[in-house]
């Protein structure tokens, strides 16, 4: 059986701006325990690649720049 | 990131701590303090920088035995009569008497109690008889203090790396273990002369009511993993029928925090603002109580705020907004609720294991020693019963420096390299498949079931057809489960201990046919406690291949406990239950 | 099949600092980030340069870093940022500036304490709190004439932190303040001492204007257990906030206070569970028979906390 493509919303949000994946920081993906942050191949910046986010909160926190946002998963909120 | 790549790595240490939230770190670092020549390696799914249960911190310690204001004895006492007396107390003595000696430690490595004017220890009381309660206003630093130690003792990390298996030599006596990475699948042969289990609680076991496959009440990372490994292992698993269930803020499915807001005034309350709980101890009884209310005409069941000051409020929010799971505004804030104006709707969590909160976990006796020559257990997952955040520091304490003291004595015992063989086959089969059902679509499924047949009130023919419906998710895990990257080969490894862990809590619960620990074990046909057959530990182990149950007796206690005093639990379930 | 390095690598301090010469600020961020991250001393002179950096970005990821190393050292640095034109870094040292745990950083932290901004010298005194340093004890005292309340309440902290007897009359005129926060702190730190005079300075607190402060006062007189603050604390049961009430009913029971049972039985009767909850604690803790038909009448109570507290409290007759 085929695989479909699901789509989802998903709780973390970075603002690219702000971001400086490109410069080698790697912050955010690190410290996420479900390790679901990735840093994008196209631009260079992270973004939430599974939506599997226990909304806890680290990769938002220790973000040098304030660059991510968590909102609370919408099956949730 | 995330490909797969052919790799195999063997490394040779000491003592292997497999876990690096909060048990993990303070084996680790006990482990080397005692012997510092000892090669400590540090094992986690994750990164220890921001890992396990207390990920964002704590907001308080909820069982500190501080001198002046509680005993080790008195401790043990309540500790034993708010698990209905089914507690080896040799442990539970030892964290009581060891536990403030950690507290200072950690004080020095800068994680921040509160404190009074005068800089000391601000206790707050909750209970009548003992006063146990110290809050960490600030206590979101904690995974970075203990980081920075780590560092400071040169202590091997390894992150992103899952345990799959522990390696055991051939007299049974514990090796070593194997571990894959979570982002390239690269296998790892990590050789130990001593392994400290501190893989946290099975907290991704039942299913959260929003569905949400992550929206667990504890960290979702806890999947089970060191129980699963344990039970393969040969170690005996103790009162796993004890489940973990607790109330939380419903949907937002995190804690309620009255062990915050309690001091403040703040309670629990059914629609009509009234109390309703009789228990006096955290237990499987309070939570009958309110599973009761819930179901009830009262229901359902919120935490009351609104009658604070609204300073007193913001003083609250401004620890539970910041501390161990700081989202919790922005819930609200979306929801449009706010503690002074409403109430707020609470419920309970999905069922999991966790000695943190209750008393399942690996067996385990005061040196933190689990059955398995040289393997040990701590934290969440080990079976010194209501230990929360302190138990994990001090029992990782006690399991490294004994962990230590016998590494330095023995030889490093061999394994066989055909079970690695055969466990890179087992580890890597879904990765080999072109098509078939991926890890979530069986979680989900393993996970619903979960909810629909073991979680309270148990009946046994619901969890007969439970574990029948749960072989058919296994075989499918083993003959149609695909994935397509790293992390989904991490998410199916999760998906293998939840399996297991749900085998374990059908099992262990069809096996004490009696009801105990209020609604953590309540079985709806056998509905009375049976002290005359039942007033033991059970011990689940893999014997043969197959799971099996027996009865272990209680050890003698070491602080004694009057009849009357042990009846307090029952005369409360009694007036309840009128 | 290859092999790897499975440990993360402890990061070679010279290495990273090469990176602090970069013309990218974010670059010099992250290596300052790396730095911290590796713990080693060998890192630390290359964050102390760092002090320096033109821009505040890295500067205010240098004060984070410095914290985690809380030697004498860093603290040094840290009382230079302090003074940093950037709120964010300033605070941020200031934070630092509290984590330090070396008592021998006090004499590099002390100068702060007179300092022309309010800011900084709040961030002295907050710094010097932990360390328990006497030499912090004379300009502390003297700060309590501060025209910054900050400033006072730090310095308040400093002193209390002591807790040396020869404190007590600025502590005690410090629950005079015209700051309601530093006389909460005051009354709250006058609970170590056992002296008459402290008693009555904290049960005059009890007729504090701000309800934060009764309640401190009746907490901390709880404490302190000096039995001439009875009759305040019994005045205070009528108080209009129920949180003073609830705080005077405890330290009531913890002072024994066997003369007013009739008045704490009396709020056995009150409309908030909570107050009759804390009523019947405080007549378990005093446990005079006189008490004993007042609590058998609310065994059945209406609300649970004050049924089980009744019956803890009937225990204590016996």
């Amino acid at each position: 059986m085929p695989l479909a493509l699901s789509p989802t919303t998903v709780p973390v949000v970075v603002d690219d701006a702000k971001c400086i994946a490109d410069k080698g920081c790697t912050v955010c993906v690190d410290v996420c325990p479900l390790d679901v942050l990735r840093i994008s191949d196209l631009t260079g910046k992270a973004y939430m690649k599974f939506d599997e986010c226990w909304y806890c909160m680290p990769c938002e926190t220790d973000c040098p720049t304030g660059a991510v946002t968590v909102n609370i998963p919408y099956l949730l909120r | 990131m995330d490909n797969f790549v052919e790799g195999l790595t063997e490394v040779t240490c000491d003592v292997l701590v497999i876990g690096g939230g909060t048990a993990g770190p303070m084996a680790a670092l006990k482990a080397k303090q005692k012997n510092p020549a000892l090669n400590v390696v540090l094992l986690e799914k994750a990164n220890v920088k921001r890992s396990g249960a207390i990920s964002m911190g704590m907001d308080g310690l909820n069982n500190a035995v501080v001198p002046g204001y509680a005993t080790p004895e008195q401790y043990t006492k309540e500790i034993t009569i708010a698990n209905d007396g089914i507690v080896d107390q040799a442990p539970v003595y030892k964290y009581a008497s060891r536990c403030y000696e950690i507290i200072e430690e950690l004080d020095r490595f800068g994680i921040r109690f509160q404190k009074n004017a005068n800089g000391d220890f601000d206790l707050k009381k909750v209970h009548h008889l003992g006063t146990y309660v110290l809050p960490m206003p600030n206590g979101d630093t904690v995974k970075k203090a203990l980081y920075r130690q780590l560092k400071r003792e040169r202590i091997l990390i390894s992150n992103r790396f899952m345990a799959t298996r522990l390696l055991t030599a051939r007299e049974g006596r514990i090796a070593g273990a194997v571990a894959v990475n979570t982002r390239s699948a690269e296998f790892l042969v990590l050789r130990a002369k001593t392994v400290i289990l501190c893989m946290g609680a099975a907290g991704r076991l039942g299913l959260p009511h929003s569905g949400y496959l992550f929206g667990t009440y504890e960290n979702p990372t806890n999947s089970g993993d060191g129980y699963a490994m344990a039970y393969h292992a040969g170690a005996a698993l103790a009162n796993l029928e004890c489940y973990q269930i607790n109330p939380l803020i419903k949907d937002y499915n995190g804690p309620a925090c009255a062990y915050v807001a309690g001091p403040f005034g703040a309670y629990t309350a059914n629609s009509e603002g009234k109390r309703f709980i009789e228990s006096d101890y955290w237990s499987g009884q309070m939570m009958q109580e309110f599973y009761n209310e819930l179901q009830s005409g009262k229901g359902p069941v919120f935490l009351k705020l609104n009658h604070l000051h609204p300073d007193t409020v913001g003083e609250i929010e401004e620890i539970l907004h910041k501390v161990e799971r700081p989202s919790r505004g922005r819930f609200h804030e979306a929801r449009g609720t706010d503690y002074r104006e409403k109430m707020i709707e609470m419920h309970i969590s999905e069922i999991g294991f966790c000695s943190g909160h209750s008393a399942s976990g690996v067996f385990v006796d005061e040196f933190a020693r689990t059955t398995v020559p040289g393997l040990y257990a701590a934290g969440d997952m080990a079976s010194v019963p209501h230990n929360y955040m302190l138990g994990a520091f001090t029992n990782g304490a006690v399991a490294g420096e004994h962990a230590a003291e016998v590494a330095q004595e023995i030889d490093l015992p061999d394994y066989d390299p055909d079970f690695v063989r055969l466990e890179r086959v087992r580890v890597l089969a879904p990765t080999r498949r072109e098509d078939g059902i991926p890890p979530n679509q069986l979680e989900y499924k393993a996970r619903r079931l979960v909810n629909d047949y073991l979680q309270p009130p148990k009946v046994t023919a619901k969890m007969q057809i439970g574990q029948a419906r749960l072989a058919d998710v296994r075989e499918d895990f083993e003959t149609a489960l695909v994935v397509r990257n790293a992390h989904e080969l991490m998410r199916a490894l999760e998906v293998s201990s939840i399996l297991d862990c749900a085998d374990m809590a059908a099992h262990a619960s069809l096996y004490r046919t009696e009801s105990r620990w209020g609604l953590y074990h309540h079985r709806v046909d056998y509905p009375d406690k049976d002290d005359d057959n039942w007033f033991c530990h059970t011990l689940l182990s893999k014997v043969d291949g197959r799971m099996t149950s027996e009865k272990r007796a209680i050890q003698p206690y070491v602080v004694p406990i009057e009849t009357e005093e042990r009846s307090a639990y029952d005369r409360l379930r009694v007036l309840n239950q009128a | 099949m290859s092999a790897f390095d499975p440990f993360e690598d402890f990061g070679d301090a010279e290495e990273i600092a090469a990176r602090l010469a970069d013309a990218d600020a974010a670059v010099r961020r992250l290596a300052v980030i790396d730095l911290a991250e590796a713990a080693s001393a060998d890192g630390l002179p290359h964050l102390l340069a760092a002090v320096s950096d033109s821009d505040e970005s890295v500067r205010l990821q240098v004060a984070i870093a410095l914290a985690e190393f809380g030697t004498v050292e860093a603290a040094a640095a840290l009382a230079t940022l302090v003074t940093d034109l950037d709120v964010a870094v300033a605070r941020a040292a200031a934070d630092g500036l509290a984590e330090v745990k070396d008592a021998g950083a006090a004499p590099v932290i002390l100068p702060l304490a007179f300092d022309d901004n309010a800011f900084v010298r709040a961030a002295g005194f907050r710094g010097l709190k932990g360390l328990r340093s006497q030499a912090a004890l004379g300009p502390a005292l003297a700060a309590m004439k501060d025209e910054s309340a900050e400033v006072r309440a730090e310095a308040l902290g400093v002193i209390a932190y002591l807790k040396r007897e020869e404190t007590l009359p600025s502590l005690i005129a410090a629950t005079r303040d015209a700051e309601a926060a530093v006389r909460a702190v005051a009354v709250n730190a006058l609970s170590f001492s056992n002296q008459a005079a402290a008693a009555f300075a904290v049960t005059s607190a009890l007729h504090d204007e701000s309800w934060q402060v009764r309640a401190a006062a009746a907490e901390s007189l709880g404490r302190i257990g000096h039995a001439s603050a009875i009759d305040g604390l019994a005045v205070g049961l009528s108080d209009d906030y129920w949180e003073v009430r609830q705080k005077c009913l405890n330290a009531l029971g913890r002072l024994k206070a066997r003369t007013v049972v009739s008045e704490i039985a009396a709020l056995l009767s009150s409309d908030l569970a909570s107050l009759r909850k804390e009523a019947a604690a405080a007549l378990g803790e005093i446990a005079d028979p006189s008490s004993h038909a007042a609590l058998m009448v609310h065994v059945s109570d209406a609300d649970p906390d004050v049924r089980k507290t009744v019956r803890w409290a009937l225990t204590r007759f016996v």
